[in-house]
């Protein structure tokens, strides 16, 4: 059985990888828009005609477009997303430095917006019928109207600047370091014994992941309602309700169980989504992650780490599907026997 | 002849879900709050107490009204530079309510077309489209978005084409599971047999069908559209400097949210309270549409 799953999983993967190329593709061809010449960015004022010819041969841009495609896509299935142009440095480095970052906060994101999301949305089913359900929905949409970095500015007005309760600038106050071991911080300060610097992490990143949560906790409450109501008609339930069941316990061992897993694969959609919210909730909380490296590169017209970051942001997103696919056939008890 | 009848009963209750929307708590309100923004966009020269881009630098950063540092004659007070909020705030719905009708128009052009061309004919073209939607979701609509604005330079009007490059996707695959439903209804299959060619079926039949879900979509669309400008002006990379937008205010108020944290609530309160009324009005219009449906 667990081979069926395993070759499941294994054509997910196969059809993950031509549609990573594409989206290479689509990268490569909508930056080469841009008016901007990268040659004459990376170059002195005072190069020479013949500075400049050498180094368009040795960017390849003298080549027809498919074949600069080739040779950019030899290289970054080689590791080599090129160098940036404003900071002289390989942008395999810079993303490698600043992703580990990203990754700690989505995923902590994540951890807030299911675990607010999940009981919000079984309040929500409880409510149904009374008048209070209104007041709820409404509310709900109100909190749909507001995208993450609404969120992160209003967090940061209530919670720093209002009652100066935590901090909103940055990963660790500015008077402490932690040696780069992993490079995922919480746990470099765990690997460093530094219980301080671990505890501030955390509460350098309680504003920044709520923020990026509360963009997702209405869609996943609204979800799990509708999914609870599509089960709640079902014989099972009835025949659990039949034989004395309490509510509560109907709900959460007979109905939850079921109801979850359509949640759980809108979720995986949504993490995706979450994931690329970081982009903004970063620049608005000065943390020194991937989507702040892209918006510094953004304004600076910096090619090839815009290139490499939206790469990463792509391939992260379909590595979050996938993962989310996998989860749900190995706990979708039907999936298991169809196949 | 079933043709007929399914173009009669169209037709026919076309006004009814009109007048069922108006009932609808949530229609009136969302309604309600885009006819005052629409007023402030199109009479905003009229309205607004000053030019939106008049500095009056010995006024900057003055609260609103009824904080401690207000000054007469600036209502809402000023920004950094001591222009009027309250006037850049009413010019920030022309930007805002521009964006989001192009926006959610281009959007419903382009994704209904290749829902309907994919939920229509299935098969290879099916396969196609479905695979560049599967494609363009692999990208955090954000991400997208901006390496598009990167590509295509800023302004208004590429603004309004990366959106719609962008967000097709969502009018294509909601759409296009509807065609799919509706494509299986007799009228349709009758409609081919009088002779309608595939063009006039799926324009004359299958469109109407799936106009209310169409409807809804835009106005959940414009919502969005009016994030993303917000988010582009907000990194800096939507409008000219010269045009006042609200995510260009929040921007400019956030380096200043000590002193001044009124100029940074003021234009997320509209950002919301806009966004607010396009998703009420969406959510009203799906509960009346639904509705329809149950009754039938």
């Amino acid at each position: 059985m667990s081979g069926e799953i395993l070759s499941i999983i294994l054509r997910r993967i196969a059809v993950a990888i031509p549609l990573m190329l594409l989206v290479s593709v689509l990268v490569f061809i909508v930056l080469r828009l841009i008016p901007a010449d990268p040659v004459a960015m990376s170059m002195p004022p005072n190069a020479t005609n013949e500075d400049i010819e050498a180094l368009r041969r040795e960017m390849g841009l003298h080549l027809p477009i498919m074949h600069q495609y080739g040779i950019w896509l030899g290289h970054i299935l080689e590791g080599d997303l090129g160098r940036s142009i404003a900071f002289g440095q390989p942008v395999s480095k810079l993303i490698g430095e600043s992703l580990p970052a990203t990754i700690e906060l989505a995923a902590f994101g994540a951890l807030f917006a299911t675990a607010i999301g999940l009981p919000g949305g079984i309040l929500l089913f409880r409510l149904r019928g009374r008048p209070s359900e209104q007041a709820v929905d409404v509310g709900s949409t109100l909190m749909m109207s507001i995208p993450e970095f609404l969120w992160a500015l209003f967090l940061i007005l209530v919670f720093g600047v209002a009652l100066n309760l935590l901090p909103f600038a940055g990963r660790l106050p500015p008077d402490m370091t932690i040696p780069r071991l992993t490079g995922f911080l919480l746990l470099d300060c765990l690997l460093t014994g530094n219980l301080t610097a671990f505890l501030e992490a955390i509460r350098h990143m309680l504003l920044p992941a709520l923020a990026l949560a509360l963009g997702t906790v209405p869609l996943i409450m609204r979800l799990l309602r509708s999914s609870l109501l599509d089960v709640i008609g079902e014989d099972y339930v009835t025949m659990a309700r039949l034989r004395g069941v309490p509510e509560r316990r109907v709900i959460n061992r007979h109905a939850l169980r079921n109801a979850l897993l359509p949640t759980l694969s809108l979720m995986g959609v949504q993490f995706g989504f979450l994931f690329g919210g970081t982009l903004l909730v970063e620049v608005i909380y000065s943390y020194p992650g991937l989507g702040n490296l892209m918006v510094e590169a953004v304004r600076n017209t910096d090619l090839p780490i815009i290139q490499g970051a939206a790469l990463i942001f792509a391939l992260a997103v379909l590595t979050i599907n996938l993962a989310v696919d996998v989860v749900y056939i190995v706990v979708n008890p039907k999936l298991r026997r169809a196949r | 002849m079933s043709a007929e009848i399914a173009i009669g009963a169209a037709t026919g209750t076309g006004e009814r879900p009109l007048r069922r929307a108006l009932r609808s708590g949530r229609v009136v309100v969302g309604g309600s709050i885009l006819l005052v923004l629409l007023f402030c966009a199109i009479a905003a020269p009229l309205i607004a107490p000053y030019d939106p881009n008049e500095q009056d630098l010995l006024n900057a950063l003055k609260g609103p009204f009824w904080s401690d540092n207000a000054e007469p004659g600036f209502w809402l007070g000023t920004d950094n530079l001591g222009r009027d909020t309250l006037s850049r705030l009413i010019y920030g719905t022309r930007v805002a309510l521009f964006v989001a009708v192009c926006a959610s128009v281009g959007t419903m052009l382009v994704g209904t077309t290749l829902a309907l061309l994919a939920g229509y004919f299935g098969g290879v073209i099916d396969w196609l489209i479905s695979r560049a939607v599967d494609l363009w979701m692999s990208f955090p609509p954000v991400v997208l978005s901006l390496i598009l604005i990167v590509g295509f330079g800023v302004g208004i009007g590429n603004v309004i084409l990366a959106i719609v490059l962008v967000d097709w996707t969502r009018f294509c695959r909601v759409v296009r599971s509807e065609v799919l439903v509706i494509r299986r209804q007799n009228y349709v299959d009758a409609a081919r047999l009088s002779g309608f060619s595939h063009l006039r079926t799926m324009v004359r039949e299958v469109l109407p069908a799936a106009a209310p879900l169409i409807i809804t979509l835009m106005s959940l669309e414009m919502g969005i559209a009016v994030i993303v400008e917000a988010i582009l002006s907000f990194v800096g990379m939507s409008v000219e400097a010269s045009i006042p937008a609200w995510g260009v205010m929040i921007a400019d108020a956030r380096n200043y949210m000590y002193q001044s944290a009124w100029g940074l609530i003021l234009p997320i309160l509209a950002i919301v309270t806009t966004v607010l009324a396009f998703n009420l009005l969406g959510d009203g219009l799906r509960r009346t549409f639904d509705a329809r449906l149950q009754q039938h």
